[in-house]
């Protein structure tokens, strides 16, 4: 039959049903077997198949009722649509761009509130190491009982001592590593992050908290002249763990203030634009909390010596401090 | 104010409609929450298969102790969670492996081409929605009820989030701007009006004139297209011949509609309805070319009632 006696519209599709079939053809390779392992010819027609079919089916939708004609072709050209605006960036390539450019600048970007972030912290410690040298039972009430282990006003000096020097914690090595890294302070990162969309408060609140029984701890020591010896067994993670624990206060008051004062934007969007920072900012917090669970996984049960405690803690601290604040400069 | 908000809910373009850089609109219908929840929990199970082979191979090879189990039970679970996540997103272009069985996949919220940044980002917020919070809840006792009630309440919270918006997204699909949809399928079914119009010999052809066109529109003739279909598609041999009552009554309806005056044999039935299938999509798409749009058969008193001033 040739197609002289056909309607118009089943002439258009004539015309065109081979270049759609090919095109078809090409999406279910590209979806079983992916872009990369199709040949040059293949994906140049692809494309250009592609955006003939854009233009066949906006046409179709003008001239022709047939409703499974635009169904297909509807059907076909979203799963061609998929194909050619799939993902072409490589993995590493994010990774190293978060490593190199992204996670630094968002750094920088956002300094005032990572300072707000220490200052609560900061202000916490103040608070809770001045109110413990007023009332000792102060401890009771800002210490977790389950963090404490035993150490408190009542405890004796060498009880103390040997805490901060001693193996008893009767897991070792992976084991130790994992319990670590679900401990106290983790929980607490997340948390500070995830409430600061609730309007700032409880972000804040909780840092200040954690700074809070941080200093009454710290007081605890100085109190029974062990100031040094703690410094050591705190900063060989605790410089690292503190500062993620503000870091993720920071992101989390970035999220709350973008919900509080949102400017110009929609509160939806203007919490979309401060996310892109705030979240880096977590990722920057997770990862120090996994290398704070290392630390204290591993350094802190091998080093004895207060020296060297402080030298690995705060040298961690020296190089973290390095990348955000030189790493992915543009070159003016 | 709620009939307010749902007049301006139906003012917004429905959530299906997809813009690619193309400028043509494309119809990907949102996928719903049950659908995606089955693909979740079918990851979540992979994961966790592999997970558990891991840690039975560590306790074998006497790397952990009994007592740290748990911890490092979640620690390898989240160990594999996170790359399989978003690599097998990555590599089957935004689908993981319980999506390829839904059927599902996510999509670039604005039409555009979907990136890596954006894959990344929606499945680490997975992380932070729901699999952190639910592992602390699960490693916490009764110790600490204020963070068991504030894991418990955040979990809930992430998960309440996409039943308040119409495109069913997450709080990480909203930071990733994606969405999730159901995958289309394409298939072509044979064009009715390429076959039909062959006069059988001895036979007379059905004619139609052009009044009696003008009485249906474009959503009659889509309907007469899927009943043609169907019969087509039945084998039954009463049904071929054209002989079943459902035939006979709609040929007799259109008939009295169109004021065809010529009685139609039973054998003809299905012949005049082609035939008229085509006469009918013949006259509707040339008067759509001359900007005549008829949607259905009101298409006359719709036009008299309420002339559109937006839309001429």
């Amino acid at each position: 039959m040739n197609g002289d006696d056909l309607i118009r519209s089943a002439r258009f599709r004539k015309e065109r049903e081979a270049d759609w079939r090919r095109l078809e053809h090409l999406v279910t390779a590209a979806e079983t077997r992916g872009l990369q392992h199709m040949t040059f010819a293949e994906t140049r027609d692809l494309a250009s198949l592609y955006r003939q079919a854009t233009t066949s089916l906006a046409i179709a939708r003008e001239i022709s009722l047939d409703k499974a004609l635009l169904g297909y072709l509807e059907a076909l050209t979203a799963r061609a649509y998929l194909c050619v605006y799939a993902p072409q960036q490589r993995l590493g390539g994010v990774i190293a761009r978060f490593f190199t450019r992204s996670a630094p600048q968002a750094m920088r970007r956002s300094w005032l509130y990572i300072l707000l972030g220490f200052l609560c912290m900061g202000l916490g410690a103040l608070a809770g190491y001045l109110l413990y040298f007023e009332n000792n039972d102060w401890f009771y009430v800002f210490m977790p009982s389950e963090m404490a282990g035993g150490r408190g006003p009542d405890a004796t000096t060498d009880s103390l001592r040997s805490i901060l020097y001693g193996h008893e914690t009767g897991t070792s090595g992976l084991g130790a590593f994992a319990t670590f890294l679900f401990s106290h302070n983790t929980r607490i990162a997340i948390f500070v992050f995830g409430l600061g969309v609730f309007a700032c408060a409880p972000a804040a609140l909780l840092t200040f908290y954690n700074g809070l029984s941080l200093g009454a701890f710290v007081a605890l020591h100085v109190d029974r002249g062990l100031g040094p010896d703690l410094a050591g067994w705190l900063s060989v993670h605790g410089v690292t763990e503190l500062s993620a624990i503000c870091i993720a206060c920071g992101g989390g008051l970035q999220l709350g203030t973008a919900l509080l004062f949102p400017g110009n934007r929609t509160r939806a969007d203007a919490l979309r634009y401060a996310g892109r920072d705030a979240v880096k900012l977590a990722l920057v917090a997770a990862l120090m909390l996994l290398v704070a669970a290392i630390l204290e996984g591993f350094p802190r049960q091998l080093v004895e010596e207060t020296d060297a405690r402080l030298a690995i803690g705060w040298g961690i601290g020296v190089l973290w401090l390095l990348w955000f604040v030189l790493a992915g400069r543009e070159r003016s | 104010m709620l009939r307010r908000w749902k007049e301006r809910r139906r003012a917004l373009p429905s959530p299906n409609i997809l813009m690619p850089p193309e400028g043509v609109a494309l119809t990907l219908p949102v996928a719903g929450l049950g659908v995606r929840f089955t693909a979740q929990i079918t990851d979540i199970v992979i994961t966790t298969i592999a997970a558990v082979c891991l840690l039975i191979l560590l306790l074998v090879l006497d790397i952990s102790d009994p007592q740290t189990m748990f911890a490092v039970g979640a620690l390898l679970f989240f160990l594999i969670r996170v790359p399989y996540y978003i690599c097998a997103e990555l590599a089957w272009n935004g689908q993981t492996l319980g999506k390829r069985l839904m059927k599902i996949k996510v999509v670039s919220h604005d039409g555009g081409p979907l990136t890596a940044h954006a894959l990344v980002l929606r499945n680490l917020m997975k992380e932070a929605e729901i699999f952190l919070p639910a592992t602390l809840l699960l490693t916490l006792d009764a110790a600490t009820p204020l963070e068991s009630v504030a894991a418990l309440a955040w979990v809930s919270i992430a998960l309440c989030v996409p039943l308040f918006n119409r495109h069913r997204r997450r709080l990480g699909d909203m930071m990733a701007g994606t969405h999730v949809i159901h995958l289309p399928v394409p298939v072509l079914l044979k064009d009715l009006a390429s076959d039909a119009p062959l006069p059988a010999a001895g036979r007379k052809k059905f004619v139609f004139l052009a009044h009696q066109l003008d009485h249906y529109g474009a959503f009659e003739l889509q309907t007469l297209e899927t009943l043609l279909r169907n019969q087509s598609a039945r084998p039954a041999s009463g049904a071929a011949d054209g002989k079943s009552a459902t035939v006979a009554v709609i040929v007799e309806k259109i008939r009295r509609k169109i004021g065809y005056a010529d009685p139609v044999p039973p054998q003809d039935r299905l012949r005049f309805l082609n035939a008229f299938y085509n006469a009918q999509r013949q006259h509707l798409e040339q008067r759509q070319l001359f900007g005549d749009r008829r949607e259905n058969k009101h298409y006359a008193q719709d036009k008299e009632e309420s002339p559109d001033p937006a839309d001429p």
